[in-house]
């Protein structure tokens, strides 16, 4: 055979005489992207991926069918081929109609692969449903419980009945794993082996200690620093005890302390000690830190209640949301049996909270359980407007809470220095602003007046910067870190949660960004700094996804049994009861696994992040789109399909059946199997493959149909 | 005497069949004089066309004839008093349509009688033929077209002799000669004229290369919606048959070779080689990969020759003329004629055959005689959804393949639809992307996915939902998908809109930025309005209106629905006190 | 084609082009041609039957039959307007008149009205171009047309129709 050189990118190559480029290429070792070549089939020439280039050839040519000649340079990354392959694979985006992966996991913060572990939930492997949850949350049984769940505001399910519940289904897993039936073990990852690098990280809370498991599973030594005298921040402080148990907590943190990361309490960066042990030792700085340690992980939080904002704020018996629930967290023993508080703290009788966030609902709730007698939440827009969860003002209103919609304070009037009354604007809502809310205007003249004891503001929080003071912070006082990399203005030192950027938000956001910085400063650890970039994927198109589900069946979502508000009005012990195991295994199955089957091997979605795209500019009609679910063991979408044909050639070519064919003709053509007769079908002799062809999702195999 | 009916498939659209059968009942059972029938003869716009003969001397040549003439000629005729009907003879001036034209593949079209075939072996038919099998070595054959510079006349200009040669070298016993008969060119008709008017020039034009290629059998792939040219060539083919110039022993040579035609069943994309070809084996009409390029395998995976009809109708006059008589014609890269399909809003429309090298202007004004209606001329669109648009200060450029190529447009097929001021650029390049994404096979993603987004993008700005970026996108698809696209039809699927980008950028930013047609064609972006002042409220404008969108009482002022209009302007073609008006 | 109630001369001159052509895979599309001009449209039957026939699988005959532009699977009216929209009926204002007949049968493209007389096809180019705008009605061509005009004609075949059904 004669063989014959050329040069692919620079490389060069050597092939048969008679071989295509694309064959060569891979011989050598030199990568194409190309999507309907596949081994063992006759190219065929559809997808436009493996286009190259050839130094004075006047046109771009297909690597899986092109033969070269001896001596020619090609280049797969010229102008004209990356312009030609990148509107290809914008075109073929724009003609998918198929979710990468479900919309619960793109809308969560932490991206947690919630649609993974349903799955394992409805199997009753609730084990490895941790374990799924754990590779981006290491505190589900927390979360579960608290998390306001942007994953379910995003769940298909509500375009038929109501969404999933998904975080307490979360939490109910979580729960099992952390009381394991006997003869199994709690879920525990190991760490990597070590690297011989050490990071710090300083707070304790939600986000702080996802970097440090995810930094620590990767083999570096791991230690967190507090101020508070247990770690788990907000989490610990701000979520009151009956949403949140804190023994929950605590053997959550435990299992994050057991991968070995080193917990130490009751430091706060840039001052003295906080407690005894402490007391006399040098204080810890954000210097001495990056001299110890090859990094910094700054996740201090937002400790800060805002402020009212109205005249007499000063007065005694004014409290910042924070602080007060801060208060009485110190004051609750997660161990006492009856949810009794250490000692009493008093508010009085009569308690306003201002604000209509979580927070708010966190502090009207606490107040209640403290006795004060009535408790207002004053909100300046309608309940329609609150950020606060729908299932937190329920419970709320139901544990006798008065909401005072469309009033602003006016004034705070005390009396002898002490809080007494709490004057009113009465508000009215205006035209939309630019985020879509009706902005609240003030009624004129018109005012009401409350009798109160204490006056809670739950109106925000902000960073505390007192020891920090070395790191540049933005236009609104808060930490300024990179985007992509949580670099802050100092070499070695990132930033994450709460105290950057945007500031306060849930959780799930902290936790999301713990687990992204554990990655960038892996790969800073390992020499070289690889920004977090959110993977390009595939959404469907809501239209088409409503259209679909019309006729879906419907099935009633699960609902959190609760101990009765009368009940729980009087202790902080936790108000949800949890799911009976056979309502959440049915609630899982409830799960229209919007996500793709194929998400790992998709050749589609891997070829399409090689370069940047943009398929939303070239939005536009669909290709006529079905899922026919009878077809022997495999389920056909065809609003998947990219009509490379393998399923069509394999059928043809290596199964010899030739039952599936193209119908109709151009962008309107789709692939059937030969229609309606069934005993044509049934010639399918089941080899399954066109399905292993596909090159994206559109071909699953599934159990035999009866 | 002899009067003939011309009655092409134009000719009878516009009742040439109802003349031809008028005449004959107005003639006696002996009359000294003969009616006859023939082709088109490409004065698309003087149809019906009635001409009279003595022997093959052209007496007089009538036009526009209706049935109800028929009783008038034929007792001219019949009593010799031609000047009697000198009212509907042909004006000198339209006479200039055919005296200016130079016709070599249209030698016999509108002059013999296209299914006697002796009618064509009069006028040298089958000599050609004849001189090859017995005269000429394959070889020869090849080099006498080679060195008359023919080339594909289907619009991609390849030199014929080379394709001819490719197969004739290819290894193998069993080879093809194939006609693409699939002309799918709106606007286009060249083919269908000489199959309808000259069916025996083609199939010796085909057997020549048959020869020359050393083919089996010779196919005819041709449009089924040409039903007139089907049976034409079914006659044609029967009579050569008889006649012995097909089948075994060809004239008694050696040369052995079969012949028969297959109706296409509707789709353009048929019209590039290996998709005629798989479309030939009985399949969906999808390209395939090249190579093998179908020299080497092509019908059946035999060595294979597609050539256009065009480029046969040249072969037998170059065989019995010389091809450096052929060559002779033309400029330096383009030789011989070019048959044209003059459309659109020009004056005289038909079927123009020049020599290369002449200009557009002088085709669409000296040949055509200029726009209909006293408007101006605004470009020239040749070669279809794959060519482009010419305009108005480009016309002196020469017919040559390169000369053409370098505005933008190509030589093509032969479609020339002229455009006037009253045509949208932006529209007529949405048009052609409708044409080509409803026609896109479907099989490369660039092609079926690309057309149809450019189609939208193009959609939404007629309809003046045009975007900021959309003419920098429309550009991007365009290179993208030149590049990419698997076969001719994608390759060139973008040159009306980069064509129409080049020239009218102007009229494409109005649409996007001002919601404003230009021409006011877009119907999206133009109401129609009456004038209260000017409306007599005779009503003439409701009464028209299709969609009954005009209400008014008598003797007052009528008024347009917006809602209901459908813009078709029947109102204010109706109106005859210039009340309505366009916004 | 046990369930088709049609065994008869239609499917004896099916029979007889098969034979023509040989029964063979290569000459599917002139067999499809002869079979819609014996049954004016594509049954799904005769779809199978000509797959059986010829050894060509039901899924490729589905395949070559949806295609072509001219292969009908639905029957149509008595009458089959195809309106050209090539280039020069589009320069000439083909739009409009689609626009017309739409409006004036209450059917868009490839509809047939309610009583089934009519169908509208727009094709791409019927070749008579300098006669533009033109359509064709079953084999009649008509040219230079109008927005008046297209009505009148509609209006003659509703009339020729409706005398068919006196007669």
């Amino acid at each position: 055979m004669e063989q014959i050189r050329i040069t692919i990118n620079g490389k060069e190559c050597i092939g048969q005489k008679g071989d295509s480029i694309l064959k060569i290429a891979t011989a050598n070792g030199v990568y194409i992207p190309n999507l309907c070549h596949y081994e063992g089939v006759k190219d065929y020439g559809a997808c436009g991926i493996c286009l190259v280039e050839g130094e004075g050839l006047p046109k771009l040519m297909r690597a899986c069918s092109t033969i070269p000649a001896d001596g020619w340079v090609l280049s797969t990354e010229t102008d004209r081929v990356k312009r030609a392959r990148k509107v290809a694979l914008e075109l073929l985006m724009s003609d998918h109609d198929g979710d990468c992966v479900g919309p619960c996991s793109l809308n969560c913060p932490a991206g947690t692969d919630a649609q993974g572990y349903i799955k394992q939930i409805a199997l009753g492997n609730d084990l490895q449903a941790v374990k799924i949850i754990k590779e981006t949350n290491p505190l589900p049984a927390s979360i579960g419980r608290v998390c306001p769940h942007p994953c379910e505001k995003n769940c298909r399910r509500r375009f038929v009945e109501q969404p999933m519940s998904i975080a307490y289904m979360k939490y109910f897993a979580a729960d099992k794993d952390l009381n394991p039936a006997a003869g199994t073990r709690t879920y525990q990852p190991e760490p990597a082996k070590p690297t011989g690098k050490k990071v710090a990280v300083i707070g304790g809370g939600p986000g702080g200690l996802t970097a440090a498991f995810f930094l620590r599973r990767k083999g570096h030594e791991v230690t967190v620093y507090d101020a508070m005298p247990e770690m788990g921040g907000m989490l610990r402080y701000g979520i009151p005890e009956y949403r949140l148990p804190k023994r929950i907590l605590h053997r959550e943190i435990a299992q994050i302390a057991n991968l070995g990361v080193r917990l130490i309490n009751n430091v706060r960066i840039g001052s003295e000690g906080t407690s005894e042990a402490f007391r006399n030792a040098e204080p810890i700085t954000l210097e001495s830190l990056r001299k110890e340690y090859d990094a910094v992980v700054v996740a201090v939080g937002a400790w800060k209640s805002s402020s009212v904002g109205c005249p007499g704020e000063d007065a005694e018996g004014v409290l910042g949301g924070i602080d007060f629930l801060r208060d009485v967290a110190l004051a609750v023993d997660p161990y006492d049996a009856e949810g009794k508080l250490t000692r009493t703290i008093d508010i009085g009788r009569n308690v306003a909270i201002v604000g209509g966030g979580n927070t708010a609902m966190d502090a009207c709730r606490t107040a209640v359980r403290l006795g004060a007698e009535n408790v207002y939440v004053i909100y300046r827009r309608t309940r329609n407007e609150m950020p606060a969860d729908e299932e937190e003002i329920d419970d709320a209103i139901e544990e006798g809470v008065t909401f005072k919609f469309l009033t602003n304070p006016a004034e705070i009037i005390s009396e002898n220095g002490k809080v007494k009354e709490i004057r009113l604007q009465v508000m009215e809502l205006g035209e939309p602003d630019a985020s879509g809310r009706r902005s609240p205007v003030p009624v004129e003249g018109k005012f009401e007046t409350l009798a109160v004891d204490t006056v809670i503001a739950a109106i925000g929080q902000k960073l505390n910067p007192a020891g920090l003071e070395e790191l540049e912070l933005n236009r609104k006082g808060i930490i300024a870190a990179d985007e992509g990399t949580f670099r802050t203005s100092l070499e070695g030192v990132f930033a994450i949660g709460d105290a950057t950027n945007k500031g306060a938000d849930i959780a799930i956001a902290a936790i999301g960004e713990g687990k992204k910085a554990a990655d960038v400063i892996d790969s800073y650890l390992n020499g070289s700094m690889i920004p977090y970039q959110k993977p390009f994927v595939s959404e469907r198109e809501e239209r088409t996804v409503r259209e679909e589900l019309k006729e879906k069946g419907k099935l009633p979502r699960i609902v959190m049994p609760k101990r009765s508000p009368e009940e729980r009005r009087g202790d902080f012990r936790e108000v949800n009861l949890g799911f009976a195991e056979e309502d959440v295994r049915r609630e899982a199955g409830r799960c229209l696994e919007c996500g793709c089957h194929d998400y790992e091997d998709c050749r589609l979605i891997f070829t399409a992040r090689q370069d940047q795209i943009h398929p939303e500019r070239l939005k536009g009609q669909l290709h006529p789109g079905f899922v026919e679910e009878k077809l022997v063991t495999i389920e056909r979408n065809q609003n998947k399909c990219i009509l490379c044909n393998l399923c069509i050639r394999t059928c043809d070519e290596n199964a010899k059946k030739g039952i599936l064919g193209l119908v109709g003709r151009g962008f309107t053509s789709v692939i059937k199997p030969e229609f309606r007769d069934p005993q044509v079908i049934a010639g399918c002799k089941e080899c399954l493959l066109c399905a292993e062809a596909c090159p994206t999702g559109a071909l699953k195999i599934i159990g035999k149909h009866e | 005497m002899k009067i003939v009916v011309g009655q092409g498939s134009c000719g009878i659209a516009a009742g040439a069949g109802k003349t031809y059968e008028a005449i004959r009942a107005c003639m006696k059972e002996s009359e000294a004089f003969e009616l006859g029938s023939t082709g088109c003869n490409g004065m698309c716009f003087l149809e019906p066309i009635v001409d009279i003969y003595e022997g093959h001397r052209l007496l007089k040549r009538l036009v526009n004839v209706d049935a109800a003439q028929a009783e008038r000629i034929v007792s001219a005729v019949r009593e010799n008093r031609l000047e009697d009907l000198s009212d509907l003879a042909i004006r000198a001036e339209d006479e200039q349509f055919l005296t200016q034209q130079t016709r070599i593949a249209l030698r016999n079209c509108g002059i013999i009688d296209p299914v006697d075939i002796r009618s064509y072996q009069e006028r040298d038919g089958y000599k050609a033929l004849e001189k090859v099998l017995k005269t000429m070595t394959p070889e020869e054959v090849i080099e006498e077209i080679k060195v008359s510079g023919l080339a594909g006349r289907g619009g991609a200009g390849f030199p014929t002799w080379f394709k001819w040669n490719a197969a004739r070298q290819s290894p193998g016993e069993e080879k093809y000669l194939i006609c693409n008969a699939d002309e799918g060119d709106p606007g286009a008709f060249m083919d269908r004229a000489v199959i309808e008017s000259d069916p025996h020039n083609l199939i010796e034009g085909m057997m020549i290369a048959a020869y020359a290629i050393g083919a089996s059998e010779a196919i005819v792939y041709v449009r089924a919606e040409y039903p007139l040219a089907i049976i034409h060539l079914t006659e044609a083919i029967k009579q050569a048959r008889e006649a012995g110039y097909i089948g075994t022993n060809i004239l008694g040579t050696d040369f052995s070779c079969e012949f028969r035609y297959m109706a296409g069943a509707g789709a353009f994309v048929c019209g590039e080689e290996t998709a005629l070809i798989e479309s030939l084996e009985g399949k969906r009409g999808m390209p395939r990969l090249k190579p093998p390029f179908p020299a080497a395998a092509g019908y059946k995976m035999k060595p294979s020759n597609i050539n256009n009809v065009e480029t046969f109708a040249n072969v037998a006059w170059i065989i019995l003329n010389g091809g450096d008589k052929f060559a002779a014609m033309g400029t330096e890269n383009s030789k011989g004629t070019k048959v044209f399909a003059l459309t659109g809003k020009i004056r005289r429309g038909g079927l123009v055959e020049i020599p290369m090298g002449q200009t557009l202007r002088h085709v669409i004004f000296d040949i055509g005689g200029g726009i209909r209606g006293g408007k101006k001329i605004k470009a020239v669109q040749l070669g279809g959804p794959s060519g482009g648009c010419v305009p108005e200060h480009l016309l002196d450029t020469v017919i040559d393949y390169k000369a053409l190529g370098a505005t933008g447009a190509i030589m093509g097929s032969g479609g020339m639809v002229v455009m006037d001021e009253d045509t949208c650029m932006v529209g007529m390049a949405r048009f052609f992307l409708d044409f080509t994404s409803k026609e896109s096979c479907g099989k490369c993603v660039h092609c079926r996915i690309g057309t149809r987004r450019m189609l939208e993008v193009l959609n939404r700005i007629v309809e003046g939902q045009g975007q900021e970026g959309d003419i920098e996108l429309l550009e991007e698809l365009c290179y993208s998908i030149k590049d990419g696209a698997l076969c001719g039809l994608g390759q060139t699927a973008p040159n009306p809109v980069l064509t129409t980008i080049r020239y009218f950028r102007d009229e494409y930013e109005a649409h996007i930025q001002e919601k404003h047609c230009p021409a006011g064609e877009c119907r999206d972006l133009l109401m129609y309005y009456i004038d209260p002042d000017l409306c007599k409220g005779c009503t003439a404008c409701a009464r028209k209106c299709p969609a009954d969108a005009i209400e008014g009482q008598v003797k007052a002022p009528h008024r347009i629905d917006p809602e209901k209009c459908i813009k078709c302007g029947t109102c204010m073609s109706n109106c005859k006190f210039g009340a309505i008006s366009v916004r | 084609m046990s369930n088709c109630s049609c065994k008869d001369d239609r499917i004896q001159a099916l029979d007889a082009v098969l034979e023509e052509c040989g029964h063979d895979a290569g000459n599917l599309i002139t067999i499809l041609q002869n079979a819609q001009e014996i049954y004016g449209y594509l049954p799904s039957e005769i779809i199978y039957y000509v797959a059986a026939q010829t050894g060509v699988s039901p899924a490729r005959v589905m395949g070559v039959a949806t295609f072509y532009s001219q292969f009908r699977l639905e029957p149509v009216g008595k009458y089959l307007i195809m309106l050209c929209k090539g280039t020069a009926c589009h320069v000439n204002g083909a739009d409009t008149l689609e626009d017309v007949i739409s409006n004036e049968l209450g059917i868009t493209n490839g509809q047939t009205t309610k009583d089934g007389l009519f169908s509208l096809k727009t094709v791409a180019c019927l070749g008579c171009c300098s006669l533009s705008p033109v359509m064709m009605i079953n084999d009649e061509v008509f040219g230079l047309l109008t927005s008046d005009k297209v009505i009148s004609i509609l209006n003659e075949f509703r009339n020729k129709a409706e005398g068919g059904k006196d007669a």
